[in-house]
């Protein structure tokens, strides 16, 4: 009985706080219509705050709470506000997706750049973790009956500014009428925003009472994990309502203490189904829902994306080989397996290519079919042992097809799912993987068989070799993994100019108008959600043999979510932003950072300067995802389309490609190293559209715009014929139904569009 | 017998009642019409037989089998077809492949062999849409956006078509030739309802009509019989407001 008492009141105190950070979610995304995904970034940037400021600096307790949940989060939400909102109209549910998960990546590097990871710190709990009472035989800390105490008053609060507040009331219409508050005299602008600044201190106060609840120490990934759990209390309420999400948030806590109480400690997989289970929840309460109706593009979105033609794809691929050879001949074996490594990271990255650009479904955990190939493959697909071992053909065959399968296992109850819940989906499903299987390291006996899927927590992956092709060669793996991502991207241009292809871009713009054609949509999710699994879980063995050696963060949710943020910032629709994508967050950040280290430890006098560079790349790169509402469309094709331009200017192609040859063969002659090339080769190629704009105007063809080319043109008079068609287009009946035959006029006035 | 039917049709959402025990139907060869002020439940009524609205009560049968329960991808494969009106385009999509893609989805669901380019390039000539094929279908004027709709829905081969105000945004000249479009369809067979607030349009073609108000069918019969209606009369005297 006291067993019981004692983890039923750890159950509600977890609860609370996951109530608190779920009531800061669900009233964001009730007034502004996007989910912050940086809400959990957000607690923890304000409790690492709070910890500087009371422990590091030792101010009193009151003062810091006061600074941080006070001052800082409501600061920190109405910066967030005016930062997202404004970009984000018209723009695709994955860019409104990309940008929350940028702002909560930037926060993740800030907060490890401000704060060493390398040294602990921990919070203990207030009133320290002495003062308790005993209640019914059970002892309970002051800390804890606190936490129930502000859920409580938060609930109260919420309810009291729900229903007797004006400001309150106007928060509850925001969402489902902004056009009908803005008629009524209210700034829905500024409800959201007052919205953002109340949510953003619920999530940091969130994060300072969990804190020393579970264990103390601060960790900035795993405190942004944490508050992430409280995405599946939201849901409890349809990310709409706040009491069902604190239910959910109740509902959570109990059962993770039950669970601790009363699972059998020595089942092997007790501990890590302990962790799992708010986002073996989330899954759960998602895909049980009731789905909204199916619907088609309700509103037009900013972007746009050409198709390949296959013959470029193929002539591409070909100029792709050539460079990256070429470039080889400039670097050291220890990057020419950086860049086969970023190959590799490529290849995962065109799964989402297929899966958001093409098809228009969500995949945040691509990492994750990276792992279960790679898990696949470490047990099945190794011949010979030590240094003579190697990957086989059949065992990447099986762990690519086994992936596939997997892949399709798991979308199946979540293909009902459109948008923000299939991406939510995928987020548990992502979350579930690293807790069950990466961090499965103790040996399980199932119907008698011996087995650890995670052997130690890291898995030695060899190099493939096929015959007498051996990629343990740098640079033939290098160009067998770029030839691989060329083929692919073949593949997919083919794909996307099929009958196939069609059929996935109709599914993206309208699953309404294709299931009325006769197209069951499941099936065409299912299926690309399959082939998209198969890719990434190809590029992931790649990527784990290039590794050599894997851990289970190698696949974690951060790296999976760094990867489509850089894919989409690079161009979800094209395959040039899958190369950007996966090469940036395979090599980049390692390489640049590195770069900067290397640099910082060669000259100690700069040191600062240059582990502030390596700090900013970080950070930078975060920001540039947070950009993403400006140019939905991808930066990459931006580039290529100021080279459209360019056609008919040869003189400015030719002489670019000049000195870029030249620079070339002074880097091959040993005049400078790879990374001046690097950097001078980007500079010319970048400047050369404006340095062409500059130097021949006239050849410069104006890029093809999609702007509005309707008959009607500004530059011409207007005839009757075209105002006829102005007056339709704006749905003004005035003139037309007066110029048609005679014939019963009651009900004209109904004519106008509804 | 008519090919489609719907049986008793009610579909409420909260306390409102959207459609009202609606029993009507459509037949071979014929253009019916649906007609009724704004929010009288034609866009419902039409997201029910499609089936992407479930009915709280009543059935719809095409050809005498109740489909009331089937997904619309099952219902377009028994000859349903529509348009929508606030247009579903496929906006990635060229004019041509707007069309041609519902050939594909044909071919992929049913493996019946049809030659693709030619049935594409057919329907285009026969809705007027050929001049336009290569374009982006971002970038036609409405009018003849609703045009492709159609032609999207007749590249199925349907039995039964469901326009939604499908001549609105339509210049004079597009309404007259659409109207002989529907016209010919009819003549080859094809089952038509639609729905649409050009009067005129409606009493030129359509052989019966009902008229929906506040979710009830309130009169059906002839252009004529219905004109003189004084339910009619009185719902559209009622319900006239500022455009």
């Amino acid at each position: 009985m006291t067993t019981f008492l004692t983890f039923t009141i750890l159950g509600l105190v977890l609860g609370s706080v996951y109530a608190i950070a779920a009531s800061g979610l669900v009233l964001t995304y009730n007034t502004s219509g996007i989910f912050n995904f940086a809400h959990g970034a957000q607690a923890m940037l304000g409790t690492f705050l709070y910890w500087q400021l009371s422990v590091g600096w030792g101010l009193p307790v009151w003062l810091s709470l006061l600074l941080v949940v006070g001052v800082f989060g409501p600061l920190m939400g109405l910066l967030l506000h005016k930062l997202i909102m404004g970009a984000l109209r018209d723009t695709a549910e994955v860019a409104k997706i990309v940008v929350t998960v940028a702002v909560m990546l930037g926060m993740v590097y800030l907060s490890q750049w401000i704060w060493d990871p390398v040294e602990p710190r921990t919070l203990t709990m207030f009133f320290g973790s002495d003062a308790s009472v005993e209640i019914a035989g059970v002892v309970v800390r002051l800390h804890e009956i606190l936490c129930l105490a502000v859920a409580l008053a938060i609930a109260l609060g919420l309810r009291m500014l729900f229903h007797r507040t004006r400001v309150g009331v106007v928060m509850r219409g925001t969402v489902d009428s902004p056009d009908l508050l803005r008629l009524n005299g209210h700034d829905p602008a500024r409800v959201a925003a007052i919205s953002w600044a109340l949510g953003s201190a619920l999530a940091v106060l969130a994060g300072i009472l969990i804190t020393p609840v579970s264990g103390g120490s601060l960790e900035a990934n795993a405190l942004t994990l944490l508050v992430i759990d409280a995405f599946a209390a939201a849901m409890f309420g349809r990310l709409r309502n706040i009491p069902p999400a604190f239910v959910g948030a109740m509902v959570l806590g109990l059962l993770g203490a039950y669970v601790t109480a009363y699972f059998p400690s020595d089942w092997t997989w007790t501990g890590n189904f302990r962790v799992s289970l708010p986002m073996i929840l989330l899954f759960i309460v998602i895909v049980v829902l009731p789905q909204d109706r199916l619907r088609g593009a309700a509103t037009r979105t900013r972007e746009r994306y050409r198709v390949p033609s296959v013959r470029a794809a193929a002539t591409w691929g070909l100029v792709l080989l050539g460079i990256v050879f070429l470039y080889s001949l400039l670097l050291a074996d220890s990057g020419i397996t950086t860049l086969g490594l970023g190959m590799a990271f490529a290849i995962i990255a065109l799964s989402l290519t297929l899966l958001t650009g093409y098809a228009g479904e969500m995949n945040l955990a691509p990492m994750s079919f990276a792992a279960i190939a790679t898990v696949i493959v470490f047990h099945f697909g190794i011949t010979g042992s030590g240094l003579d071992a190697s990957l086989n053909l059949p065992g990447i065959a099986l762990a690519v097809v086994a992936t596939a399968v997997v892949g399709g296992l798991v979308a199946l109850p979540a293909l009902r799912l459109r948008g923000l819940y299939l991406a939510l989906a995928t987020l548990a499903f992502g979350a579930l993987l690293s807790n069950m299987v990466l961090r499965d390291t103790v040996e399980h006996t199932l119907a008698g068989f011996t087995f650890t899927l995670f052997p130690d927590g890291t898995l030695i992956i060899p190099k493939p070799r096929f015959g007498p092709v051996d990629l343990g060669d740098p640079l033939t793996f290098l160009l067998v993994a770029t030839a691989l991502f060329a083929l692919i991207a073949l593949g997919l241009a083919v794909l996307r100019n099929s009958g196939y292809g069609r059929r996935l871009a109709a599914m993206k713009d309208s699953p309404a108008a294709t299931a009325m054609l006769g197209q069951n949509l499941v099936k065409l999710k299912l299926s690309v959600f399959m082939l998209s699994a198969a890719i990434a879980g190809l590029g992931g063995i790649l990527m784990s043999s290039a590794m050599g050696s894997v851990e289970g963060e190698s696949f974690g949710l951060m790296a999976s979510l760094a990867l489509v943020m850089l894919v989409v910032v690079g161009g979800i629709g094209y395959i040039s932003g899958a190369l950007f994508g996966g090469v940036m967050s395979g090599i980049g950040f390692t390489l640049l950072v590195g770069t900067f280290n290397d640099l910082a430890i060669s000259q100690p006098q700069a040191a600062t300067f240059f582990e502030l560079l390596g700090n900013v790349v970080m950070v930078g790169t975060a920001l540039v995802g947070m950009g993403v509402g400006k140019n939905p469309s991808g930066s990459v094709q931006g580039i290529m389309d100021g080279y459209r331009s360019l056609r008919e200017a040869r003189p400015v192609l030719i002489g670019g490609a000049a000195l870029v040859a030249v620079l070339y063969a002074l880097a091959l002659a040993g005049l400078y190293g790879s990374w001046t090339f690097t950097l001078l080769a980007l500079v010319v190629v970048m400047a050369l559209p404006a340095v062409g704009q500059k130097l021949m105007p006239h050849a410069v063809a104006p890029v093809e715009g999609h702007g509005h080319s309707d008959e009607i043109r500004d530059d011409e008079p207007f005839t009757d014929t075209l105002r006829d068609r102005l007056d339709l287009a704006l749905g003004l009946p005035a003139r037309v139904p007066g110029v048609r035959a005679a014939a019963p006029q009651k009900g004209e006035e109904v004519n106008a569009p509804a | 017998m008519p090919l489609l039917e719907t049986q008793g049709v009610t579909v409420r959402f909260g306390g409102n009642t959207a459609v009202n025990q609606v029993s009507i139907g459509a037949e071979e060869g014929r253009i019916t019409g649906l007609i009724g002020p704004n929010g009288a439940g034609k866009t419902t009524l039409f997201n029910t037989v499609t089936g992407l609205q479930k009915p709280t009560e009543g059935r719809v049968l095409i050809d005498g089998v109740d489909i009331t329960g089937m997904s619309p991808a099952k219902r377009a494969k028994l000859g349903l077809a529509r348009t929508f009106q606030q247009l579903e385009l496929f906006l990635s999509l060229s004019v041509r492949d707007n069309v041609k893609v519902a050939g594909d989805i044909l071919r992929a669901t049913t493996r019946k062999r049809i030659d693709l380019d030619a049935e594409t390039d057919r329907i285009l000539e026969l809705t007027g849409l050929t001049d336009i094929a290569g374009r982006d279908v971002s970038d036609i004027p409405t009018g003849r956006a609703r045009v492709v709709e159609v032609a999207r829905a007749l590249m199925t081969s349907p039995r039964v078509l469901l326009l939604d105000e499908p001549a609105s945004g339509q210049t004079e000249q597009e309404t007259e030739a659409f109207a002989e479009l529907l016209t010919g369809l009819a003549a080859d067979g094809l089952a038509i309802c639609l729905v649409e607030h050009d009067l005129p349009l409606v009493m030129k073609l359509c052989a019966t009509i009902h008229v929906l108000d506040y979710g009830s069918i309130i009169a059906s019969g002839s252009p004529r019989e219905v004109q003189e209606s004084p339910e009619v009369i009185a719902a559209y005297i009622g319900t006239e407001e500022v455009a």
